[in-house]
């Protein structure tokens, strides 16, 4: 073989293993964290599953949102006396491989609702499939405004939507931080290049000159990008996913002296991992870890997994609407079924939840007034909720 | 101007890291005739190794060796752990299959590379391990030079690149060694006949490449900050490339490549825009392979019939 085909064999496995999207090894597959239960004639049993991305680029946030289901069920189950068990799911947050996890999830008829996915995108491909078996599905992550207009009729979510982040965020640049000039960078993911068209939109009505930039989520140099920020571009905004990437951007700026306060969305929403001083972030939901009432939750997931963000609680959220929903079909002497428990998770009237605010879906999925919250970094690397916001 | 040196400072630290790992690529491919897919899997390797030895050391901001044994600890640990699982890999996975058609060490090379980075993940869990390099180098050891600023870490990174690639051109000129790794790759069969031990050379050629993808790990913590199970990706495609347009097998190639694209990266980010970086970085790719098939410094190998 000469070596002109060597390397188009190669170039060839290359573009496969990318279209992998870095992935892990596992490909969709769907296997059973605990085992169910055996089933007594009162014991309340059934089978959630949970799509994330559990391993591949954004595997940190996958594991989050898997870790904060395993907790809500173990929770909830300890409470009302469920035999709740969680089938997994990885999607490595790619259309394509969410659409096969499901389509294991609708052919398996244990499995009454499901967590997740995490992406906008796998929503818009999952949807019909979900809408045909007739199964209930929750996520805590994805925010497209699209995805709640009536199409999926068996979706909600936990989290607001982007037309309400990107507006609110880019209001809050324009009228309080008032740069003349500011840079933008998309990390070249739906979430983040859908958050950049809202916002662009209200910088340009404010008069603010706008530098659009994209940089891959994969990238860890950001030196190159840093070096274009002008004295005249006094914010940098950053809708991006992965907090240590905004924290190596931070660092990036101070060592080449830059001043711009960097503006991070919920993606950063990382305490301990995105601390870079004078930053703001807005998150979907509070600092968990200054709710009190919180506070058994917070030690758990601690003592059993370390720090987190902000994506897991309201996959916690969305984990125990579903757990409640089963709950409540069993509590009414019914056997829990798809049919039963969408028809209980759309009459969810949470007064108070895990994200310190009610939880109640429109007949759309949304959460009814679900908002944004606005948080600064202090020089300690706390995070301060703007009052305001 | 000064941010016309800024992005070529930037460019070249950059491209010294491209460089290194694709250098371990060229010197297999020299020798096995093989692409190491797991290449940037044993890059990611050596960055948390690093970040680990920085850990046991008492963390970033509580150090209990003086920083310049830590550096040296974290470099030397990596170099050799790196090495050892490089040569691990050669005996167990591509050692078999050494007489096999060729797409079959290939294919075994992705699926190491899946093996590591989901060992990895499964290790040392999902999250971004963070090295706060700058809680224990700070960035006023760096020099400025009117508003362009070289921190102490970029500088080192650099010097120590450098040495490397000299290190390594000395190494397969000057040395027994050298002209054995030099003698299996022209031809292994002739070069067994003439004495040479075929297998401890294509052992050390794993090490050495293994351990400079280990260093530059190192050195991308250091710089970048941060380790991930799937870091390697990225900079082994970019490091494939690096040595594709040097001229694949070709050490001098390979170090013209990664810091060739490692500066490409800077100014077109910095000129144009971040937005068009990877789609003309990869169209430099293809005008190179159109231009000259071989690489910038790879030799053509004439076809005897």
């Amino acid at each position: 073989m000469n070596r002109s085909v060597i390397i188009a064999v190669a170039a060839i496995g290359a573009l496969a293993a990318a279209g992998c999207s870095s992935s892990s090894s596992s490909s969709s597959s769907a296997t059973s964290s605990s085992s169910t239960a055996s089933t007594s004639t009162k014991a309340c049993v059934a089978s959630t599953g949970i799509e994330g991305p559990l391993t591949g680029p954004v595997a940190s946030l996958g594991q989050e949102q898997l870790h904060f289901a395993e907790l809500a069920v173990a929770m909830d189950n300890a409470a009302n006396h469920t035999q709740i068990s969680i089938v997994q799911g990885d999607t490595q947050l790619t259309p394509s491989i969410a659409v096969t996890v499901t389509q294991q999830f609708t052919s398996n008829s244990k499995i009454v609702a499901v967590v997740g996915p995490a992406g906008s995108q796998e929503v818009e491909a999952v949807g019909p499939l979900m809408a045909r078996a007739g199964l209930a599905f929750i996520s805590g992550s994805a925010t497209a405004v699209a995805l709640t207009t009536g199409k999926y009729p068996t979706f909600f979510r936990t989290v607001s939507k982007d037309s309400v982040q990107g507006p609110q965020d880019a209001n809050y640049i324009v009228n309080v931080l008032k740069p003349k000039a500011l840079m933008i960078v998309d990390d070249e993911e739906a979430y983040s290049t859908g958050l950049v068209s809202a916002m662009i939109p209200v910088f340009q009505a404010a008069g603010i000159k706008v530098d659009h930039e994209s940089v891959s989520q994969k990238i860890t140099d950001f030196s190159s990008l840093v070096a274009k920020i002008t004295p005249a571009e006094t914010v940098v905004v950053l809708p991006w996913q992965i907090a240590a990437n905004a924290q190596q951007f931070g660092r990036d700026m101070a060592q080449e002296h830059k001043n711009a306060v960097i503006f991070g969305t919920d993606g950063l929403f990382s305490p301990g991992t995105f601390e870079i001083t004078g930053s703001y972030v807005s998150s979907f939901g509070p600092d968990i870890t200054a709710i009190p009432a919180d506070a058994a939750i917070v030690a758990a997931a601690h003592a059993k997994y370390g720090s987190f963000g902000t994506f897991g609680p309201p996959v916690f959220a969305a984990q125990h609407v579903i757990d409640e929903a089963i709950a409540s079909v069993c509590k009414s002497g019914q056997t829990p079924t798809r049919a039963n428990v969408l028809a209980a998770i759309k009459q969810t009237n949470e007064p108070t939840s895990i994200l310190g605010q009610p939880i109640q879906f429109n007949s759309s999925g949304d959460l009814v007034n679900g908002k944004f919250f606005l948080f600064k970094i202090t020089s300690s690397g706390k995070y301060q909720l703007i009052p305001s916001s | 101007m000064a941010f016309f040196f800024q992005e070529l400072v930037n460019g070249i630290t950059t491209g010294a890291l491209y460089a290194l790992v694709a250098l371990g690529f060229s010197m297999v491919y020299g020798v096995l005739k093989l692409l190491n897919f797991a290449h940037g899997d044993l890059y990611m390797v050596g960055a948390y190794i690093g970040f680990f030895v920085i850990r046991w050391f008492g963390g970033p901001t509580a150090l209990t060796i003086p920083v310049p044994l830590l550096l040296v600890i974290m470099f030397v640990l990596a170099a050799g752990l790196v090495g050892g699982l490089g040569v691990a890999i050669e005996r167990f996975a591509y050692r078999p299959l050494r007489n096999a058609p060729r797409i079959a060490p290939l294919i075994t090379a992705i699926g190491v590379s899946f093996f590591l980075e989901n060992s990895a993940l499964l290790l040392f869990g999902a999250q971004y391990r963070i090295y706060n390099t700058p809680d224990f180098i700070s960035f006023s050891t760096g020099i400025r030079i009117g508003s362009v600023s070289i921190d102490a870490v970029q500088i080192m990174c650099l010097l120590l690149g450098l040495m490397l690639m000299v290190g390594l051109r000395l190494l397969v000129s000057r040395t027994r060694l050298g002209k054995q790794m030099r003698a299996v790759a022209v031809d292994r069969e002739a070069a067994e006949m003439l004495g040479i031990n075929v297998n401890f050379t294509i052992a050390a050629t794993f090490f050495i490449g293994s351990a400079l993808a280990g260093v530059a790990g190192v050195m991308a913590g250091l710089l970048f900050n941060q380790v991930n199970s799937t870091i390697g990706f990225l900079v082994g495609l970019k490091a494939f490339t690096a040595s594709v347009v040097g001229g694949i097998g070709s050490i001098p190639g390979a170090m013209l490549g990664g810091l060739l694209i490692g500066i490409a990266e800077s100014f077109i980010t910095g000129y144009i825009s971040s937005l068009y970086s990877d789609l003309l970085v990869f169209a430099l790719l293809i005008v190179v392979m159109l231009v000259r098939p071989s690489g910038l410094l790879g030799q053509v190998q004439l076809q005897k019939v």
